[in-house]
């Protein structure tokens, strides 16, 4: 039974956390313990695998000195922007 | 002057117990942590829970094996403390294997983990509802297994089994389910 459990598939939200993280030199351990949250979300999140609360989405750009339209896109971002 | 350690009787954790799994500290635990071996586990304690629940049988060795009342009873004695020994190791380890997060409240927590803890409820309810609806399929119409009988075999191991499983489904299915930890 448990091979039969679905995930639920969320509408994608993407975003480059990784690129504002990496520009400032930090790691995921370092990010998380900025936004309170665990390091393996902040994996999550970079993975596009989880997409985050309006709350938490806020507190990541703040740390990131981002603006949340900046960071989070419900369309792929080009590379290199 | 250290903070006190928090205890959640509900939940059956401490703050610092929840704490010190969320962490790496103890990274002599990170190789539970592996997807595969989180999977080997959950296969290995859903053997040892059914051996545990099989319990109830055990005493048929005593005939199969021709072996005088004694001896049997040491036997069954040494494989019962053994399995169930076993099971609660597994139990054990398959905590510490999901840090600990289908125990933790909600204010040890993150979002993600939040959300993923209470899915792994969800699938741990359907999980043991098959379970004892299939227990109940089994005793009513299935061969005569003379469960719950008021003499010999009082279906105590099944009890126990069942117990087992209730305790550990969320972190069997948390463990099944996630790739990272």
């Amino acid at each position: 039974m448990l091979f039969l459990m679905s995930r639920n598939p969320e509408e994608p939200v993407y975003n480059r956390i990784e690129d504002a993280r990496l520009a400032l030199g930090l790691s995921r351990q370092e990010l998380a313990d900025k936004v309170g949250v665990h390091y393996q979300t902040i994996g999550y999140l970079e993975r596009e695998e989880y997409s985050p609360s309006l709350v938490l989405a806020l507190r990541i750009a703040k740390s990131l000195n981002q603006e949340v339209s900046e960071l989070f896109s419900q369309t792929p971002f080009k590379k290199g922007k | 002057m250290s903070k006190k350690n928090k205890i959640y009787w509900f939940e059956g954790v401490t703050e610092k117990g929840v704490k010190s799994l969320l962490t790496d500290e103890n990274s002599k635990y990170r190789w539970l942590r592996s997807q595969k071996n989180r999977r080997i586990l959950v296969v290995l304690m859903a053997l040892g829970t059914a051996f545990v629940a099989a319990g109830s049988y055990w005493p048929t060795l005593k005939i199969n094996l021709n072996l005088s009342d004694g001896t049997a009873l040491v036997i069954y004695s040494v494989i019962a403390i053994f399995a169930i020994f076993a099971v609660l190791l597994g139990y054990l380890f398959l905590r510490i294997s999901v840090r600990g997060i289908a125990d933790a409240p909600d204010e040890l927590l993150d979002e993600r983990q939040i959300k993923v803890r209470d899915t792994s409820f969800r699938y741990a309810y359907y999980a043991m509802g098959y379970l004892i609806a299939g227990l109940l399929i089994l005793m009513l119409s299935g061969p005569d297994l003379k469960l719950f009988q008021l003499e010999g075999n009082d279906g105590s191991y099944v009890i126990i089994a069942v117990l087992f499983a209730f305790s550990s489904m969320p972190s069997m299915v948390l463990a099944w389910r996630e790739r990272d930890i």
